[in-house]
């Protein structure tokens, strides 16, 4: 050894001291993870069809690629591991699930769950356990919806519990979603891989050799691919491999830049004209289905055939009831699926379920019958996927308040067309300037859309009226603030401030405050809207919120479980009820028990005797009239409600 | 007649200049110091991560060049015979090269195009050229000197 080191000169041997160092570097900088193209039992990215994939777009558009990077697009779908999954699964036994406890482990870096066997066809009491590994999850910012692997080829099921992000706990899976009580949620292996994947990632191929349960799933082969998990860049700018080719020459970037002309080599979604700038966005954000199966064939073969820039109906059939609701493909559906619009729409076509806005936009009369182009309300007239290095926001705060442009959270977004509003807003508004009743979402785009255990603005820009609530049952944006005042009431200032014709009106829409109506009489979708209004700062400040204990109390005890989750928060949003002991999953015993304690806590209290309003159903002595919300109770419509969002 | 030669004092030329080089590229260095210590965003943002990037390189390859000139001028007094000939070119390479270099990097992180910089960067080639033949200069000048010691 000596000898040998003798032999070798000084720089020789600084030289195989710098190669050994370089190559210890390297093999500890190593991740253990097995390569994306050795991934069995899961979807796999692959950067193939034109796609490049994010990571490359950084190289040349840091800013960009950072607040989207920032943006719940990213992680709308993530594989699972220690960095993305947010849930607890050290040898964490969940009880609220269907059947058996889930019972979750970690094992090194991954993710395991047991719990009863979602596609057991045999006696239930004879259901058995399996035992899968978690490899992926939907959402990032309200829920983490987690996925499992089959063990048959790459198709993915769900979980029977959802994490809830906010509250911090899991909870069935069927209680997140809008869904009638005892009925569950369809679970089928292969879900996501069908389902999912055309809006949660980027250029997904389903890959199934037959269509999705036309046969059962363990005869089909399942051979799933992406360009990218999660909404990426080329979602919106389509493939950019020859964008990326092209730009390789700085001759041709420096010309480009020069001259201010745009890249004819990638899309721009903003300077599209309006109408295909806002189908980028609803090629997810809007109500689809494949014209017919052929295209479901190739869609699944080769991707989805929008790309950014195309004419988003060459391709699919947009469900848009106000158009289309007598359409050859609609009736189709209908067929498979008669309740295919009202788990979607309201009665007059106006979508009511969020995820969905392009739908709601394209209602719009500032949409349809802007004068100019430049007028014409497009996605981006409010909302942005890149926070500009103006904008004072964080990333996160922008990304949490739906990437919403800076300063259009408020007014500017309808006076930068409609400014002779912001001179006087007083005269039009009716409503002091600073007023809640001033502000212009508030008014024309009411939080009349359901969603994510929330009430979300209608994205369909409208004049407020109380025709919509006396012929289509949706809730109108005066009594969703105004939550003690009567129909009458709204509709008689209505006509009073903008000469809006009052419908006719039965003595209980004159004589008993919209809201309590419809929390007692409406449909889940209506109630659980409602229920959130009551929850809602600037009505909780119009309406004062002594008189609300009652009605929310009704409603923790209602069958639909994403109604009771609402109407908890609205209660723990009332002064003196934040540590509300109560569970909207808990046994149907425990939730009658912890709602009579609340409601006994308000009867004692001096609240109870604030408001003596009869459109509050209070007698003269400050009573409630529990007769009269009996029998209102006992109109209630009961027909089944699954909403779609 | 023609006015007589004037004699020009490389070393004290490069000696000069690769000092105040290196005044003027450590003060930017303290000042992007600064842009950091009081997170200043039009330096650190990721939206100016060319003006970054860009300005660095100026502040490196200035404060570099600098070093050059001030080792060149000892080259140039320590050994007198040094690359005579060609000490004319040599200086104007380097003192092209000095501004045209980091001048360049500067000027592109100005204004920039997202992940291009401005077009004042078309000055960073033209410096790298510069300084590849002050170099090439000085590296024939050492061959020449050595063989002319071999042949002595």
């Amino acid at each position: 050894m000596i000898r040998l080191t003798k032999r070798l000169s000084f720089p020789t041997l600084l030289l195989l001291a710098t190669a050994v160092v370089l190559c210890g570097t390297i093999i500890t900088n190593q991740r253990p993870d097995i390569p994306e193209d050795e991934v069995t039992n899961r979807p796999i990215a692959i950067v193939e069809d034109g796609y490049v994939s994010s990571t490359t777009c950084q190289a040349c558009h840091p800013a960009q690629y950072d607040t989207w990077s920032g943006s719940f697009h990213r992680t709308m779908t993530q594989v699972a591991n220690p960095e993305t999954v947010q849930a607890d699964f050290d040898e964490v036994t969940v009880s609220e699930v269907a059947g058996a406890p889930m019972h979750l482990e970690r094992r090194g870096d991954e993710f395991w769950a047991e719990f009863d066997d979602p596609g057991w066809e045999g006696p239930s009491s004879a259901r058995p356990r399996i035992t899968r590994q978690v490899v992926m999850i939907t959402g990032s910012h309200h829920q983490n919806i987690y996925w499992y692997a089959t063990e048959h080829d790459r198709a993915l099921n769900v979980l029977p519990g959802v994490f809830l992000l906010n509250d911090e706990r899991w909870v069935p899976r069927s209680s997140v979603v809008l869904s009638p009580p005892n009925q569950g949620v369809a679970t089928h292996d292969g879900h996501w891989n069908a389902i999912c994947i055309d809006c949660h990632t980027t250029h997904g191929k389903t890959q199934f050799d037959t269509p999705f349960r036309s046969e059962p799933i363990s005869s089909q082969s399942v051979d799933t691919t992406v360009a990218e998990f999660g909404i990426s860049c080329e979602s919106c700018h389509g493939p950019a491999e020859t964008h990326v080719d092209t730009n390789r020459n700085p001759w041709r970037r420096y010309a480009m830049h020069l001259s201010g002309e745009p890249d004819a080599t990638i899309v721009n979604p903003v300077e599209l004209d309006p109408v295909r700038s806002s189908q980028v966005c609803g090629q997810c954000h809007s109500i689809w289905e494949f014209y017919n199966s052929s295209d479901e064939r190739v869609s699944s073969t080769s991707g989805l055939r929008y790309r950014p820039g195309d004419e988003l109906r060459d391709s699919r059939f947009v469900a848009h009831p106000t158009t289309n609701a007598n359409s050859t493909e609609m009736q189709q559906l209908l067929n498979t699926d008669p309740d295919f619009i009202r788990g979607s729409f309201w009665s007059d076509g106006q979508v009511r379920v969020s995820g969905r806005e392009y739908n709601g936009l394209i209602d719009s009369p500032c949409f349809q019958n802007a004068d100019t182009l430049q007028q014409t309300l497009t996605c981006f007239s409010c909302h942005t996927m890149h926070k500009t290095a103006e904008d004072p926001r964080s990333v996160s705060t922008w990304a949490d308040t739906h990437q919403v442009s800076a300063g259009m959270n408020d007014n500017s977004a309808c006076t930068q067309c409609h400014q002779e509003f912001a001179v006087e807003l007083s005269a039009h508004t009716n409503h002091g300037e600073n007023s809640s009743g001033s502000s212009c979402y508030n008014c024309h785009m009411p939080y009349t859309s359901y969603g994510l255990l929330r009430s979300i603005r209608s994205h369909t820009v409208t004049t407020p009226s109380i025709q919509e609530s006396v012929e289509v049952g949706r809730p109108n944006a005066c009594n969703l603030c105004h939550l003690d005042q009567t129909l009458e009431w709204s509709g008689e200032h209505l006509r009073d401030w903008y000469d809006l014709p009052m419908p006719p009106l039965n003595n209980d829409e004159r004589n008993v405050a919209a809201s309590i109506l419809w929390l007692l009489t409406g449909d889940a979708g209506q109630r659980a809207i409602t229920a959130s209004s009551y929850g809602w700062e600037p009505a909780q400040t119009a309406s004062g919120t002594s008189w609300m204990m009652p009605y929310l109390g009704e409603l923790l005890g209602d069958p639909y479980a994403a109604v009771r989750y609402i109407a908890a928060n609205s209660v723990r949003s009332l002064p003196g009820y934040e540590g509300l002991n109560y569970d909207f999953v808990a046994t149907r015993e425990e939730r009658f028990e912890n709602a009579l304690d609340a409601l006994t806590t308000w009867r004692n209290s001096t609240q109870s005797r604030n408001r003596r309003d009869p459109q509050l159903l209070f007698s003269e002595d400050g009573s409630l009239d529990t007769a009269r919300m009996r029998q209102f109770f006992s109109q209630r419509d009961t027909r089944p409600l699954f909403l779609r969002e | 007649m023609s006015a007589p030669t004037k004699s020009i004092d490389y070393a004290n030329r490069h000696l000069r200049f690769g000092w105040w080089s290196l005044f003027v590229f450590l003060c930017l260095g303290l000042t992007l110091e600064l842009f950091h210590g009081f997170k200043v965003a039009s330096y650190l943002d990721v939206s100016n991560a060319t003006r970054r990037l860009m300005w660095t390189l100026a502040h490196a390859h200035g404060a570099l060049l600098g070093l050059i000139h001030i080792a060149t001028a000892v080259v140039f007094r320590v050994w007198p015979d040094f690359a005579v000939p060609h000490r004319a070119n040599i200086s104007v390479y380097l003192l092209s090269a000095s501004i045209t270099l980091p001048g360049g990097f500067f000027l592109g992180g100005f204004s920039f195009y997202s992940g291009d910089p401005g077009i004042g960067i078309v000055l960073a080639p033209i410096g790298g050229l510069c300084l590849l033949l002050a170099v090439f200069r000085l590296a024939s000048g050492q061959l020449a000197s050595t063989n002319r010691q071999q042949q002595q």
